[in-house]
C-alpha cells in the first residue's frame, strides 16, 4: 500500500471541507477522485500533498506518518503533484523548468541535466521549442510541462488536479494515454477530474466526495451508475 | 568568426562571473580616473558605482526570490556605523572593518529571514523596513557612541585628498559583488531563486525549501549592503541617521527598478544613468524624492522590463525587420 488516509479532516474556521476521508491506494492503481464543484476535493489533495495540515486524521506514505510534512519534504519522498491552474516558472524556458524539478527534486540526478530535461519532454510529448518562454506557452503545452516538471522529480506517487479540463476531445485520447504511460513507468496516479470520458478510460478506481465527505467507492462504471453519486451531482429528482 | 572568438572567451570567463561584455565595461571604469578631469568627476564616478553595487545586491532580492528589502539603506548605515565605530574605539583597520560590517549586516539580515521567509514577501519587507527604522533610531538614540545627529566623523582609509584610491576600492567591491552574484545565479542556487520567485507554491511542489534558498539569497543581498556601507563611512568622513532612512532606500529602489529585475548588470548600469541626474537635483532638496517617485512611475507603466530588457526587445525590432 503506497497512500492510506485515516478520518482525515480539514476545517476552515467553521467550514468543513473536508469531513472524514479514509481512502487507501494500492501501488500501481489510478484511483480518481470526483464531486460536485466545492466538495472539497482540491482541499482533500493539499492535505496529502502537504500543502495544508489536515486538522484531523492521519496520512501515511508508505507506512510512513507524513500528516503536516511540508510540500517540499514530501517531494523529496517521492510526491509529486500538478495544479489545477497551471503554474510553471513563467519567465524561465521549459526545459528551465524541468531542469530545476531534476535538480530539487528526489532525483539526485548527476548525469547531463539538459539531455535528461529533454527526454522528459520528449517522454511527455511536448512538440514545442524545449527553450519556449513558459509564459508563452498554451494551455496543452503547459499541462505537458506540469507533468514534465512532476515527473523529473521521480515521483512514485503523482496527483493531478484537473489535468484534463480545458482540453479539446481531440486532445483527449493523447492525454488519456500519456497519463496511462506514466502509471505504466511505476508511477501511482490519484486525478481530481471532471471529464468522465478521462474518468471512465483510465481510473482503475473512483471515490466520490460531495459537501466534503465520501459518498461512494467503486470502479468507474459502478460509481457512475450509483443513483447516490447521479443525485449528488444532478440532485434529487421530483417526486 | 567573431561569434567563435566570444563564445571562446565566455565559457571561461563565465565560470567566475563574468562575460566578455562586462569585462570590457570594467577595464573602462578601471581606466576612467586617467581621463577623469577632476577629482569632482571622480567623486561622481565613485558614487554611481558605489550606489550602483547597492543597486545590485537589492536586485539579488527584489529580481531573483521576489523579496523587496525595504530596509536596505538600513542595514548599509549599520555597516557604515560599525566600521566606523571600530575603528573610533577598537582601533580595528577598515580593511577589517568593512568585511565585519558585511557580517554584522548579514546576522541582522539571517534574524529577518528566520522569523518571515516561512511566510509571503510582504511580510519581509515590512521587518526589514522596521528594522531600519530601529536602527536609525538606536543610532540617534545613542549619542555618547554614535554622536546621533551631530555627526560622526569617520577616520579615511588612506591619507591624501585624492579620491583615486577610493575609486579603485569601491570598483574592486562592485566587481567582486558583480562575480559573487553572478556565480551564485549561474549555479544551481539560481533555478532555486528564480522558482521561488516566479511561483512559489510550484516551487515547493517540486522540493525547492522557500525558507532555506530564500533565507540563503537574502543574507547574501544584505552582507553586500553592509560591506558597501562600510566603504561609505571611511569615504564621506562624516555619519549621520539620515543614512539609514528610508529616502535612501527610495534612491536604491528606483535605480534597481529602472535597471530592470533580475539581471543584475541592470541596476549597475542604471546607476550610471540615473546617479549623475539625481546629483545634479541635490539643491532641490525634498523635490528630488518627488521626482523619484514620479520617475519610478514612469518607468513602471512605459517601461516595465527596465533597461536590462533592452537588448531583447532591439533583437527583436531587428528580427521583425529582416522579416
Amino acid at each position: 500500500m503506497i497512500l492510506r488516509t485515516e478520518n482525515v479532516t480539514q476545517r476552515f474556521g467553521g467550514l468543513v471541507a473536508v469531513n472524514n476521508v479514509s481512502l487507501e491506494v494500492q501501488e500501481g492503481e489510478i484511483v480518481g477522485i470526483i464531486g460536485p464543484n466545492g466538495a472539497g476535493k482540491t482541499t482533500f489533495l493539499n492535505c496529502i500533498s502537504g500543502f495544508y495540515t489536515p486538522t484531523e486524521g492521519k496520512i501515511y506514505f508508505k507506512d510512513e506518518d507524513i500528516t503536516g510534512v511540508p510540500s517540499y519534504k514530501l517531494c523529496k519522498k517521492g510526491i509529486a503533484r500538478t495544479f489545477q491552474l497551471v503554474r510553471t516558472f513563467p519567465k524561465m524556458t521549459a526545459l528551465e523548468n524541468v531542469k530545476t524539478a531534476l535538480i530539487y527534486g528526489g532525483s539526485d540526478f548527476k548525469g547531463n541535466l539538459d539531455e535528461r530535461a529533454a527526454e522528459i519532454l520528449e517522454e511527455v510529448g511536448f512538440a514545442v521549442d524545449h527553450n519556449a518562454i513558459a509564459e508563452s506557452l498554451n494551455t496543452m503545452q503547459m499541462k505537458r510541462l506540469m507533468l514534465a516538471r512532476a515527473i523529473a522529480t521521480k515521483c512514485e506517487l503523482l496527483l493531478l488536479d484537473e489535468v484534463a479540463a480545458g482540453l479539446t476531445t481531440a486532445e483527449l485520447p493523447d492525454f488519456i494515454a500519456l497519463v496511462k504511460k506514466i502509471r505504466d513507468s511505476g508511477v501511482t496516479i490519484i486525478c481530481i477530474e471532471h471529464v468522465m470520458k478521462f474518468i471512465s478510460n483510465t481510473c482503475d478506481r473512483v471515490i466520490v466526495i460531495s459537501f466534503g465527505q465520501k459518498i461512494a467507492e467503486g470502479t468507474p462504471q459502478e460509481v457512475l451508475s450509483n443513483p447516490v453519486v447521479i443525485e449528488s451531482y444532478l440532485g434529487k429528482e421530483d417526486e | 568568426m567573431k561569434n567563435e572568438l566570444y563564445n571562446r572567451l565566455s565559457a571561461p570567463l563565465k565560470k567566475i562571473g563574468l562575460s566578455p561584455l562586462s569585462v570590457a565595461a570594467f577595464i573602462l571604469l578601471a581606466l576612467f580616473p586617467f581621463v577623469s578631469p577632476n577629482a569632482y568627476i571622480t567623486k561622481l564616478g565613485i558614487t554611481c558605482i558605489m550606489w550602483g553595487t547597492l543597486a545590485m545586491g537589492f536586485d539579488f532580492s527584489v529580481g531573483y526570490i521576489n523579496v523587496s528589502n525595504w530596509g536596505y539603506a538600513g542595514l548599509m548605515g549599520l555597516g557604515a556605523y560599525v566600521s566606523a565605530l571600530l575603528l573610533k574605539f577598537f582601533d580595528i583597520t577598515p580593511w577589517a572593518g568593512m568585511i565585519i560590517a558585511g557580517c554584522t549586516a548579514a546576522a541582522i539580515g539571517f534574524v529577518i529571514a528566520v522569523l518571515t521567509m516561512r511566510m509571503d514577501a510582504m511580510f519581509t519587507a515590512l521587518l526589514a523596513w522596521f528594522v531600519g527604522i530601529v536602527l536609525q533610531n538606536i543610532v540617534t538614540a545613542l549619542p555618547e557612541i554614535t554622536r546621533g545627529a551631530m555627526g560622526l566623523n569617520v577616520k579615511p582609509i588612506f591619507r591624501g585628498a585624492s579620491p583615486t584610491p577610493y575609486y579603485y576600492l569601491i570598483l574592486a567591491i562592485c566587481i567582486l559583488t558583480f562575480c559573487v552574484l553572478h556565480i551564485f545565479v549561474n549555479s544551481k542556487f539560481g533555478f532555486s531563486f528564480k522558482a521561488l520567485g516566479q511561483d512559489i507554491e510550484a516551487a515547493k511542489a517540486i522540493g525547492i525549501s522557500p525558507f532555506k534558498y530564500r533565507t540563503i539569497n537574502f543574507v547574501v543581498s544584505c552582507f553586500v549592503a553592509g560591506l558597501v556601507g562600510g566603504f561609505y563611512g571611511h569615504y564621506i568622513g562624516v555619519l549621520s541617521p539620515n543614512v539609514l532612512g528610508t529616502k535612501n532606500v527610495v534612491q536604491i529602489l528606483v535605480i534597481a527598478y529602472i535597471g530592470g529585475r533580475g539581471s543584475i548588470w541592470g541596476p549597475l548600469l542604471a546607476s550610471f544613468l540615473l546617479m549623475p541626474i539625481f546629483e545634479s537635483m541635490n539643491s532641490l532638496v525634498e523635490i528630488k524624492y518627488i521626482i523619484y517617485g514620479l520617475v519610478l512611475i514612469i518607468s513602471m507603466i512605459f517601461f516595465p522590463g527596465g533597461i536590462c530588457k533592452l537588448p531583447e526587445k532591439v533583437r527583436q525590432i531587428i528580427k521583425d525587420r529582416k522579416k
